[in-house]
């Protein structure tokens, strides 16, 4: 499937699929979700899970960028406060992650697309359930339009009548093949 | 003790001639008198037969601070007038490493609040202009460090922030304020103005110079302002001295201290009250983190 078709189902609101982009700590959330995996535990297939080394890797700029790029939903999740790998990643994950929330809300998006979670490597099944809640809740709100990049990103796919179209309606437009 | 700005101004030149003439300093920065009456520009005096340029008036609102960075690899030593606001700034500095407290000389001045340069120009001549925006809010107007001091400490006018403009967004709808940041956003025409200004924006190289890396591109549309908007914000958070310059020097009337203020608010809401600049001591709240922090994220 590609990437335009998606966008095409997307478009449409009953048939909405949202792109839930998760960003997982390799030493925690990674084998949580893979233990999801393992454990058979089914959760909906929007999310794409990105693997980092510590929750504390994930820039505040990959999460807006992740929006501008046409996410509609983005999850940090990394090791239990205590627990870092690193000892004290997560510590600051939290100072930053507390703030930009904050900040995301205040320039206008939904907090339901923006979380933060703490799931171990043990909590297959809050994994799902973290994931799950999440799709629902994007899925009810719809596809995310703000800080999109429209520059780069096309919202509106338009199908091959439509450019075939378009360029016909163009006077200016020259065909050589004819 | 000198007070009235012509006083003062007197004062500054005899200091300045002082450190010139004995070699304490190689330079001294101040103001001098800009082309039109509501500008007063930084000026770098090397001659001790140059001082008479300085001036200290209403419009000396540029921070000097941030100059030092230009000679920390340089044998020079550098003295600078520095106000209230300076002087934090200064300090940022020397917590960020970016400035040597023995290359520099800090000539304190207490200020009176500055007047809107902005307002100013729409003004006629010789009506009463109002103070600028950062100023009305400072409560810092006294210089918090010093190596001379010139002058008498002023009272603080303000002694609260004042978090109403933050709040009054805060009670908008997500789809208001979405409306109200991008059309602010879409004003901006990405000079760079207020990071080149800013005491907090003092890293060697800036993610936004680099614009082969990905992070965001040169394109000038409501997105990627906004990224840079958010992303400039969140850098200095934390370490925003609340001088106001972003927003005095921005020509497109971005009110980029909303932004600023939102990060100076919840700071202190969440991780305890801190003010950047006050000493060289406390950390800025990004750089490090208690584990009583508050829990969001089970």
């Amino acid at each position: 499937m590609s990437d335009n078709s998606v966008e095409t189902v997307k478009d449409t609101a009953e048939n909405f699929e949202p792109k839930i982009l998760v960003f997982a700590c390799n030493w925690c959330t990674y084998a949580g979700a893979d233990l999801a995996g393992t454990s058979r535990l089914q959760y909906p297939p929007n999310v794409r899970v990105l693997r980092v080394p510590c929750s504390c890797r994930v820039n505040p700029q990959f999460v807006i960028r992740a929006f501008q790029r046409g996410i509609d939903g983005v999850l940090v999740a990394g090791c239990h406060p205590g627990d870092c790998h690193y000892t004290t990643g997560n510590y600051y994950t939290r100072r930053r992650f507390l703030l930009i929330n904050r900040m995301m809300e205040y320039m206008g998006i939904d907090p339901k697309r923006f979380h933060t979670r703490w799931i171990s490597g043990a909590e297959g099944p809050k994994f799902q359930q973290v994931v799950t809640e999440m799709i629902e809740e994007v899925k009810a709100i719809g596809p995310n339009r703000k800080l999109r990049d429209d520059m780069k990103v096309t919202v509106n796919t338009p199908s091959t009548d439509e450019i075939v179209a378009s360029v016909e309606s163009d006077t200016k437009v020259v065909d050589d093949n004819a | 003790m000198p007070n009235t700005f012509a006083e003062i101004q007197n004062e500054m030149r005899n200091i300045a001639k002082e450190l010139l003439e004995s070699g304490e300093a190689t330079m001294v920065i101040g103001w001098e008198k800009g082309a039109l009456p509501y500008q007063s520009t930084p000026v770098m005096i090397r001659s001790a037969e140059d001082v008479d340029k300085l001036i200290w008036d209403e419009y000396c609102q540029q921070n000097l601070s941030t100059y030092l960075i230009d000679y920390i690899y340089t044998d020079e030593k550098v003295a600078i007038f520095a106000k209230g606001c300076d002087t934090r700034a200064y300090n940022r500095l020397i917590q960020d490493n970016r400035i040597k407290a023995e290359k520099s000389i800090v000539i304190g001045v207490p200020c009176l609040g500055m007047k809107n340069a902005r307002e100013a120009a729409k003004l006629p001549e010789g009506a009463e202009v109002p103070m600028a925006n950062a100023c009305k809010e400072c409560r810092y107007p006294n210089p918090v460090t010093f190596d001379r001091k010139i002058g008498e400490d002023v009272t603080p006018w303000c002694t609260e922030r004042d978090f109403s403009d933050v709040e009054a967004i805060e009670a908008l709808s997500a789809d208001e304020k979405y409306a109200f940041w991008q059309s602010q956003y879409t004003k901006c025409i990405r000079c760079y103005a207020c990071r080149n200004i800013c005491p907090a924006c003092n890293c060697t190289s800036c993610i936004f110079d680099q614009s082969a890396s990905g992070w965001c591109s040169k394109d000038v549309n409501a997105s990627e302002n906004q990224f840079y908007g958010v992303t400039r914000a969140f850098h200095v958070a934390g370490r925003c001295i609340e001088c106001g310059q972003c927003e005095m020097v921005c020509p497109s009337e971005v009110p980029i201290m909303l932004m600023n203020k939102k990060f100076i608010k919840d700071i202190d809401s969440l991780f305890g009250a801190h003010e950047a600049g006050i000493d060289i001591d406390t950390p800025a709240p990004l750089s490090h983190f208690s584990v009583s922090d508050p829990e969001e994220f089970m």
